[in-house]
């Protein structure tokens, strides 16, 4: 296991160097540059030449890349072009655990919940039950989460008042655990949706499966209780395929995180991808699309590690 | 010998949208304690359904059991509540199937798989229940049964997951065993082998055997008695021996002959003409006149009922064998007035 977890990581830096080569292309392809942003209109040319020779703006692509990359290997994300003399690596130490926080969250509370009605779902298919889960699972599906962000602030926040409008800590205050709660309950809920839209519907899908097998009626046959044939013998089988697709939705955990803290004015790491992207702040798109990409890798590693946790049939 | 299952009038019928399929019947059979009875018939006969009846495990909410009593020493079954019949399951009657590469759990190990049934029925502490699941994997043949325990069921061949179903469903010494096609899917080394097991097994715990097959040689090697099925009713019923040397329904002459004779000279098999009727398209009067060689007038009016015959030893529904029972009455009202 511990050999094929190093082999999973050794074989993961190809993909990170493509990546980082993709995105760093990519972003070079869009038009306009930082100091058409940050300077004074007014600015006399040869300090504009100045300015953009000292930040290296004037380099051939490559090279820019090649320096970037070299200083990225040893910690060095370099020095956000907007926030002067910030470091880039600061600006994401500060931020990234308030996203990795509401992620976590939000995953723990898609797992608990699409599960437990994906499982519902399977165990009365073509019921009233299953067609409300089904129903209320392409709803989500549907609903794009800015939107439905939008509406929980208009009514819970704005009209009602219960949840703050955005935020993660009411300001001036000292800190308090139930306050950091009620900051995180509607962005965790909003990124939540759509991705326990999907889970609730492969449970189902791979449940449905299970609870046809030969060995789910081996099960009835010793006499257990529905419940625990279901849970004991289904279960475990039913999550196998359900890890694969949870592994592929990791990424875009993330992805909703750059949404969900804009709307909710969460003060991570997405935030401030967002804010780095209008303002072509190059060092902190690539330090950000970066640590996405490892973090998605990462990802895709531990969904192939709970394979083995869940599947005996699987060695590596 | 004691009696110690009795179906009376089971019908297990299907509900679609549209159309009702009678699966079983009204069919009536009783086993003895400790006697191996075989269920035969082709494919769609409702064998498989009778069996699934007596465990109360029709898949629901299509499947029912909608008329008829399972006594299971004495015990209606039909009237047991779920929660009653999960005790029965696994306890008093165990159940075998034919795919033994399917019907283990792929995720759990083989010790846990036997064990959880002798801690859930016998209530035993699981040290102990673990010493008795490798006394049982032994038992059944399989070899290095202490470390197998630990192995999950992927690492096994069919021969030995069928021992482990075995040996799973011998845990709690069961008074009923029933075995669906439990060779089918085996080679046929492994099949005698396996054959041999049950024998002796049932001999030892004095274990009843309701054997579901379709295969008249594992039928001759292992059973007592035969009950032929057709169309989910009983045609024939006799002892093993009788039924083999003086096969009296014209459905079961035709299984015995197309059964291929390894000193015959003629190469060809003798196939029953036809197919059995589908649920929907049952034929009036009796189920097998369509392909009965000696059909007349009446089979295709009237359904014949299940006669007793010399001494009450077999039964047989046909009306070639009206005449020469004088005076018979219907076997069914005969069998019960004795009790």
């Amino acid at each position: 296991m511990l050999s094929y977890i190093i082999r999973r990581i050794i074989m993961a830096i190809p993909l990170l160097i493509g990546i980082s080569i993709l995105s760093f292309g990519i972003i070079h392809l869009a038009p306009g540059d930082p100091t058409a942003l940050m300077m004074d209109p007014n600015i006399k040319p040869e300090d504009m030449e100045a300015y953009k020779e000292k930040y290296g703006l004037n380099d051939p692509p490559h090279i820019q890349y090649l320096k970037w990359v070299g200083n990225m290997i040893q910690g060095d994300f370099g020095q956000s072009l907007i926030r002067q003399g910030t470091d880039v690596s600061f600006l994401i130490t500060e931020r990234l655990p308030n996203t990795l926080f509401l992620m976590l969250v939000s995953t723990f509370l898609a797992l608990i919940i699409s599960i437990p009605f994906g499982i519902l779902s399977a165990r009365k298919p073509y019921t009233l039950t299953d067609y409300s889960v089904t129903f209320t699972s392409f709803l989500g599906l549907a609903t794009p989460n800015f939107w439905f962000g939008l509406v929980l602030i208009m009514f819970l926040s704005v009209q009602l008042g219960w949840f703050p409008t955005g935020g993660i800590a009411t300001l001036n205050e000292p800190f308090s655990l139930w306050d950091r709660i009620h900051h995180l309950i509607l962005p965790a809920l909003v990124l939540a949706t759509a991705d326990m839209a999907a889970l609730t519907r492969y449970t189902r899908t791979s449940m449905l499966e299970v609870l046809k097998q030969d060995y789910i009626r081996t099960a009835r046959a010793k006499g257990f209780k529905e419940r625990k044939v279901v849970y004991k013998h289904g279960l475990r089988n039913g999550l196998i395929p359900v890890i694969t697709i949870f592994g592929l939705l990791l990424p875009s955990f993330f992805a909703g995180t750059v949404i969900v803290e804009k709307i909710f004015n969460w003060p991570g790491i997405g935030l401030l991808f967002i804010d780095a992207a209008f303002q072509r702040d190059y060092p902190v798109i690539m330090a950000i699309t970066v640590i996405a990409a490892v973090l998605t890798v990462i990802g895709n590693l531990i969904a192939d590690i709970l394979y083995a946790v869940f599947d005996p049939r699987i060695e590596y | 010998m004691e009696e110690l299952l009795r179906v009376e009038n089971l019908k297990t019928y299907f509900f679609d949208k549209k159309k009702t399929i009678k699966a079983v019947d009204g069919v009536d059979f009783a086993i003895k304690r400790g006697e191996t009875v075989a269920l035969v018939g082709e494919s769609g006969c409702g064998k498989s359904m009778t069996s699934l009846s007596i465990m109360r495990l029709v898949p629901a909410p299509y499947g029912k059991i909608v008329e008829g009593e399972i006594h299971l020493e004495g015990k209606n079954l039909v009237r047991y509540t779920e929660n009653e019949m999960c005790k029965i399951r696994g306890n008093d009657i165990s159940m075998i199937f034919q795919e033994p590469m399917t019907s283990l759990n792929p995720v759990l190990t083989i010790g846990e798989q036997i064990t959880e049934v002798i801690t859930y029925h016998k209530r035993l502490p699981r040290k102990k229940a673990v010493q008795q699941a490798i006394e049982l994997l032994k038992l059944v043949g399989i070899p290095r049964a202490e470390s197998i325990i630990s192995d999950y069921p992927h690492r096994l061949s069919g021969g030995m997951r069928q021992r482990v179903m075995i040996a799973m469903a011998m845990s709690c010494d069961p008074k009923l065993l029933i075995a669906d096609e439990p060779t089918t899917a085996l080679d046929v080394t492994i099949q005698a082998q396996i054959l041999d097991l049950m024998k002796d097994l049932s001999k030892k715990v004095n274990t009843s055997i309701l054997l579901i097959t379709h295969d008249l040689g594992v039928v001759s090697e292992l059973a007592e008695r035969v009950i032929v099925m057709y169309a989910g009713q009983i045609v024939e019923q006799a002892s093993v021996d009788d039924l083999f040397e003086e096969p009296l329904h014209p459905y079961t002459q035709g299984l015995v002959e197309s059964v291929p004779d390894i000193d015959a000279e003629i190469g060809r098999l003798n196939p029953i003409k036809g197919n059995v009727p589908t649920p929907d398209q049952m034929p009036e009067g009796c189920r097998f006149a369509p392909r009965c060689t000696h059909a007349f007038d009446r089979c295709f009016k009237e359904e014949p009922q299940l006669l007793q015959k010399k001494y009450g030893t077999r039964t047989v529904r046909c009306f070639l064998y009206e005449d020469e029972e004088k005076g018979a009455e219907h076997a069914r009202k005969d069998q019960y007035s004795h009790r």
